[in-house]
């Protein structure tokens, strides 16, 4: 069940951290999004955004990743 | 039980791994320089193929593409998985698989692992970047490791060569030895959410089950603090210093393309010269003389000149490769190309092509996605290279009125210039845009990149990169490039021109009567119909189809059709003396002078957008694998160049310029 207050990571601001809860499409996409480590339960933070706003620089795993808002709007994340 | 493989026959093992993980450099510590590298059939994904001697034993080392996942989403990681099934024609299904794993990364790598195992086949670990991982306070066990996996761990530090002789022992040691298990996902598998697809079930299981491992094997000893890289990569991608840091390594990037390999292919064109001239003076005159003069030595000439401007460009990606810039880059300017439907990695490739779009159009290899690098090659020719450049400052000089333009300082040759290449950029926008909504539709392509450590770039792993660039070029491209340069020659030649026995003609008139009748200056009358909307008379289309082997020629051409001979546009005389006569030249039995600004403009935007360069367009063909897309660029470029200067002469016409 998904809760009301569930949000995507496209909206967790620059500098904030957010547990992922689950990346639900079954698109290719999606699915490697899962591959790069975005499980749920994972730890996210956005690290920064391009200048021109887009992509993101995100921090998981001990890693760092940059996929587009667009992506990032695939990954639910917790409150 | 039969010795796999057998004495006789090579072992094959296949390097796995993901992409930034010292894989290059542990495979150049292993094998040293790859004695195969080609395609993989009906792919244009690099095979890449190095042997070595262990022990008395041939091993051949099959380096594979980086990936994340042996579920394959791109022809790189179909290759990988085909490679790894046995199932690529070529090549022998592998005795043993080395699965590269960084440190610093340890679960990301061990996902692709565990997908590894689950295939069967004998198997080494081997532990990279983890003097990396000590500075970070990261310690791995890897006694602990082999025992979760089931497989030898072998700890390398491939640039000081450390665990090297060990990792080769496993390697002939593994294909007699246990084969490892596959990795038990069952209780993972079972507390994953029923609902999901298999194929994501799959991957939350692998990462539970990899945690677990991680958890055991990983031991941090001090507590991660900011790091020294940290701190840089707040600079390098940071709103206003990052961008001004991206500024400034692009201009030394391009300035050094454009501006270091100039000496050396001076050097190049003199040496060419010297010999041209030596076989000159060794040779009778006649058409042999011609042949290998006029048409091998000129085509050989032309081959390697690029080399200079190939080497230094790759030298520069390979260092920001692997100083890990490369992709930061694409981060920075990633939104910009969006908007045209190309992609971050397309920017490099775009720069470069203003200096030339040969090594820009081979560059595009750093773009995984096959369509995004299939449309940054076919817009790259649109850059405005360096070889129009001499075409532009000539016209601009020559025909363009130096009149201020609001302020007295910006004159309008200068404008003029700044459109052309303006234009250039505009048009490769637009044709991107077009292209990516009609012919190459489809559902919107990820950008999801890794962003690699800051880490200190390998010297072997960047000439290496800059070697195979040099010599793919040679190998591929230059037979062709010669080969077409013969064929022009040829036709620029023959047939042999009917000259009035007068004494009184001279060398260059000499010259500008046999071009005039070759089939070349006969083709240039044929499409007079075609070029007069332009504003061209016979002579200037007979140029502009003489261009075909590279832009440049235009200048030469014009000189030798205007019966100055071959004139030099790059020495103050030659120039002049040729602004001169196309000032003079008129209308074939008129007073009427065939150039003027439209006249001029018109020619310009024509060499801003036409395709009149036979090595672009052959190296094309060899970057695609197919010969389908030189011959859409050729015409779409074509096209496009015919229209714009049509809808500019016609303008300048009407408006009285």
């Amino acid at each position: 069940m998904r809760s009301f207050r569930e949000r995507s990571l496209a909206q967790v601001g620059v500098g904030e951290t957010a547990a992922v809860a689950d990346v639900p499409g079954a698109d290719p996409v999606s699915l490697r999004l899962l591959e790069m480590g975005l499980t749920p339960g994972v730890q996210v933070a956005v690290v920064a955004a391009a200048p021109l706003g887009d992509p993101l620089e995100l921090e998981l795993r001990g890693y760092r990743l940059s996929i587009r808002r667009r992506e990032a709007a695939l990954v639910t994340v917790a409150t | 039980m039969m010795e796999p493989g057998g004495r006789g026959r090579p072992l094959t093992v296949a390097l796995v791994g993901n992409p930034n993980t010292g894989k290059s450099t542990l495979f150049t510590a292993l094998a040293g320089i790859p004695t195969r590298i080609g395609n993989y059939p009906g792919v244009t994904v690099e095979e890449k193929v190095g042997r070595f001697v262990h022990r008395g034993r041939d091993v051949d080392l099959v380096d594979l593409p980086g990936t994340y996942s042996l579920r394959p989403q791109s022809p790189d990681e179909q290759v990988v998985d085909d490679v790894l099934g046995g199932r690529m024609a070529g090549v022998r299904p592998p005795d043993c698989v080395v699965i590269v794993v960084d440190v610093t990364n340890l679960a990301r790598n061990l996902f692709l692992a565990s997908q590894t195992l689950d295939l069967g086949l004998p198997t080494v670990v081997a532990l990279t970047l983890s003097d990396v991982a000590t500075d970070r306070g990261i310690a791995v066990d890897a006694d602990a490791l082999a025992g979760r996996l089931g497989c030898p761990v072998v700890t390398v530090v491939a640039p000081t060569g450390a665990g090297i002789e060990r990792l080769r022992d496993q390697m002939l040691a593994a294909p007699a030895g246990p084969r490892p298990p596959a990795p038990d996902i069952s209780r993972y598998l079972a507390a994953a959410d029923g609902s999901r697809a298999p194929a994501a079930r799959d991957v939350i299981a692998r990462y539970a089950w990899v945690d677990d491992v991680v958890a055991e094997v990983m031991h941090r000893s001090t507590a991660p603090r900011r790091s020294l890289a940290e701190a840089i990569d707040g600079v390098l991608t940071h709103r206003v210093w990052g961008t001004l840091a991206f500024a400034l390594v692009m201009l030394a990037l391009f300035t050094s393309i454009f501006r270091l390999a100039a000496p050396a292919m001076d050097l190049i064109s003199a040496g060419m010269d010297a010999i041209a001239a030596q076989a000159e003076s060794m040779l009778p005159e006649g058409p042999l003389r011609s042949l290998l003069v006029n048409g091998v030595l000129a085509g050989v000439g032309g081959v390697v000149v690029f080399v200079p401007q190939i080497a230094l460009l790759f030298f520069f990606i390979a260092l920001l490769e692997g100083c890990g810039y490369l992709s930061r880059a694409a981060f920075l300017m990633d939104r910009l190309l969006v908007g045209a439907g190309l992609s971050g990695k397309s920017f490099i490739p775009l720069l470069s092509s203003f200096a030339c779009a040969i090594p820009g159009i081979m560059a595009a290899r750093t773009i995984e996605n096959r369509r995004d690098r299939l449309l940054t090659i076919l817009v790259a020719p649109l850059m405005s290279c360096s070889a129009r450049l001499p075409v532009y400052l000539l016209l601009c000089g020559a025909f363009v009125p130096d009149v201020a333009v609001g302020f007295s300082w910006l004159r309008l040759p200068a404008v003029v210039l700044a459109a052309m290449y303006a234009l250039g950029v505009a048009v490769a926008a637009a044709v991107a845009w077009v292209l990516s909504r009609t012919v190459f539709r489809g559902p919107p392509q990820p950008f999801v990149m890794e962003l690699p450590g800051w880490r200190w770039p390998q010297v072997a792993v960047m000439l290496e990169r800059v070697r195979e660039a040099a010599w793919s070029f040679l190998k591929n491209a230059g037979t062709l490039i010669l080969a077409m340069s013969v064929v022009l020659w040829a036709l620029g030649s023959y047939p042999k021109p009917v000259l009035p026995d007068d004494p009184a003609m001279s060398e260059a008139e000499r010259q500008g009567e046999a071009l005039r009748q070759s089939f070349l200056g006969r083709a240039g009358r044929v499409i007079e119909p075609v070029v007069k909307p332009l504003g061209w008379d016979w002579r200037l289309g007979c140029a502009a189809l003489a261009s075909f082997p590279a832009r440049e020629v235009v200048l030469g051409t014009l000189g030798v059709i205007y019966n100055l001979g071959e004139v030099d546009p790059g020495e103050e005389e030659g120039a002049s003396m040729l602004v001169r006569r196309l000032k003079a030249a008129t209308w074939d039995g008129t007073n009427r002078k065939v150039f003027s600004l439209p006249v001029a403009l018109s020619l310009m935007v024509f060499f801003a957008l036409c395709a009149q360069c036979a090595s672009t367009l052959v190296i094309i063909g060899k970057e695609t694998g197919s010969w389908v897309w030189p011959v859409v660029t050729f015409t779409y470029m074509t096209v496009l160049a015919w229209l714009a200067a049509f809808v500019i002469y016609q303008l300048g016409m009407a408006l009285g310029w």
